[in-house]
């Protein structure tokens, strides 16, 4: 069957080099939520690996967007390009992703609306995070109480945001039936021609004359 | 249990800082180097080493300059924001009112020094690797070092020479705090104040004051931040509710997709 790329080996490196940090950075933080994980932060180590991890969570992105700055923009680009079709895709949605076939799906580009919508999340959730994680790191006792305050609760906030969303994005891309190919595509970077024309139409279409995505 | 607190009365108070030198003993705290900055106050502020020190302010009332003194240390607050926000359950209610902590728990994340509204805690984290751990009065409750488990009063209370730091019952000592200030107001000191009866729900540190708390830099109006609210009380509930609620329904959607598109028509 023929297949079409997809994801390059960079980005897909990059979501699983991001994905290893997000789990150190959830588990480390999750004490401030469940208080099972309370003894983990006993003696303060868990701070250090969380500092770590904060660090691989934002350079390896910005390196990223440094060696591929017109890629990166692109994305950042398809983030904030909403039409008519996404209306149609948020109506329709529901029914499609409970598995029926009633409804017609408005054709998607290479990333469909609710894709769009997780990339929004990462990217306003990925700022409040790296904001307010550095005012807590470098700026504690500099910046005043209130300010300190304030930047825990919208730590806080976008974890909630960024967590919740984050399980629907990794169960709709491992598990749920309509993303068959969503898992696979994102280890070797391939999906078929088939599941990119009837998840992706758009897409396919613009890419069908030869140009890579 | 019935609570206990310490009472400071500044108008009883010399100043003398024998307290100070009291807790350093009892608590195991070292001295610090620190120079003359032209005041008797020292150290400057409170550290981990220091977890009580007396203030001194000299405040002119028509030519009439007055030296007054006050006793800082943790206020030992009913609604302890410290409490409220500490993530690990390092910092407890102690069952006489106090707020304790068991130092083996602290992350060293500093919450509470941010949070307090007395700016009490004190922490030696460092700043690049965020290790580090708190530090502050217990009315000596700590662990290893608890004088009121033992029958004893703190090291503070039991140096103090004049009388002007006293332990006992909370109930005792806001009675005894407002015959007290009653007494001083009949001296003509009009703003007398007993502080701590209901600041932050309570104190458990209570000051006769024979001015207003603001004459003598004393916090008016401590208030839990809003911050720590929103956080704790409207943000964290939410967010288990949020969770919970995305979970059920992707497990939901997921099981409902899967029985109708893999064992129905097959997959598409």
């Amino acid at each position: 069957m023929q297949e079409i790329e997809r994801y390059r080996k960079r980005a897909i490196a990059q979501h699983w080099w991001i994905v290893v940090c997000s789990i150190l950075l959830a588990i480390t933080g999750m004490f401030l939520f469940l208080s099972w994980f309370g003894p983990a932060a006993w003696w303060g180590y868990s701070r250090l690996v969380h500092r770590i991890a904060a660090v691989g969570f934002v350079a390896i992105p910005v390196l990223y967007a440094l060696m591929n700055p017109k890629g990166t923009w692109a994305w950042i680009k398809e983030a904030f390009s909403w039409g008519k079709d996404d209306l149609g895709w948020l109506q329709s949605a529901p029914t499609y992703y409970f598995g029926s076939d009633a409804v017609p799906m408005p054709p998607q580009d290479r990333s469909n609306t609710g894709q769009k919508l997780w990339m929004l999340v990462v990217i306003i959730t990925g700022i409040i995070f790296v904001i307010s994680g550095a005012l807590m790191w470098f700026f504690k006792g500099i910046v005043g109480p209130g300010v300190f305050q304030w930047a825990v609760f919208a730590h806080d906030v976008a974890f909630i945001t960024a967590g919740a969303m984050l399980l629907v994005h990794v169960i709709l891309g491992s598990v749920h039936p309509r993303f068959s190919e969503a898992l696979r595509s994102m280890i070797t970077g391939k999906v078929t021609a088939h599941y990119a024309q009837s998840h992706h139409g758009k897409w396919y279409d613009r890419i069908k004359g030869g140009k890579k995505a | 249990m019935a609570e206990k607190a310490i009472m400071y009365d500044a108008t009883k108070c010399t100043a003398c800082r024998g307290c100070q030198v009291a807790c350093k003993q009892w608590n195991e705290l070292e001295g610090e180097t620190t120079t003359n900055w032209g005041s008797y106050e020292n150290p400057k502020d409170l550290s981990t080493q220091t977890w009580l020190k007396m203030e001194f302010r000299e405040v002119g009332n028509n030519g009439d300059l007055r030296w007054l003194f006050t006793r800082r240390s943790c206020m030992h607050c009913t609604d302890a924001a410290c409490v409220k926000v500490c993530p690990t359950g390092a910092l407890f209610y102690h069952p006489l009112g106090f707020v304790s902590y068991d130092k083996g728990k602290c992350s060293g994340c500093g919450y509470c020094k941010e949070f307090c509204p007395y700016n009490v805690p004190r922490l030696n984290t460092n700043r690049g690797s965020g290790l580090g751990r708190m530090d502050k009065c217990t009315a000596c409750t700590s662990f290893g070092l608890d004088r009121i488990d033992n029958g004893y009063t703190p090291a503070c209370v039991k140096t103090c020479p004049t009388g002007a730091l006293i332990y006992g019952d909370r109930s005792d000592l806001l009675a005894k705090g407002q015959a007290r200030v009653q007494q001083i107001i009949a001296q003509g000191y009009k703003n007398a104040y007993l502080y701590g009866d209901k600041e932050v729900g309570g104190t458990h540190v209570l000051y006769v004051l024979e001015d207003s708390p603001s004459v003598y830099g004393v916090v008016e109006n401590p208030k839990v931040p809003g911050a720590a609210i929103a956080w704790q009380d409207v943000i964290k509930p939410l967010g288990y509710v949020a969770v919970g609620l995305v979970g059920i329904g992707l497990l939901l959607n997921v099981m409902v997709a899967r029985a109708r598109m893999i064992n129905g028509k097959g997959e598409k």
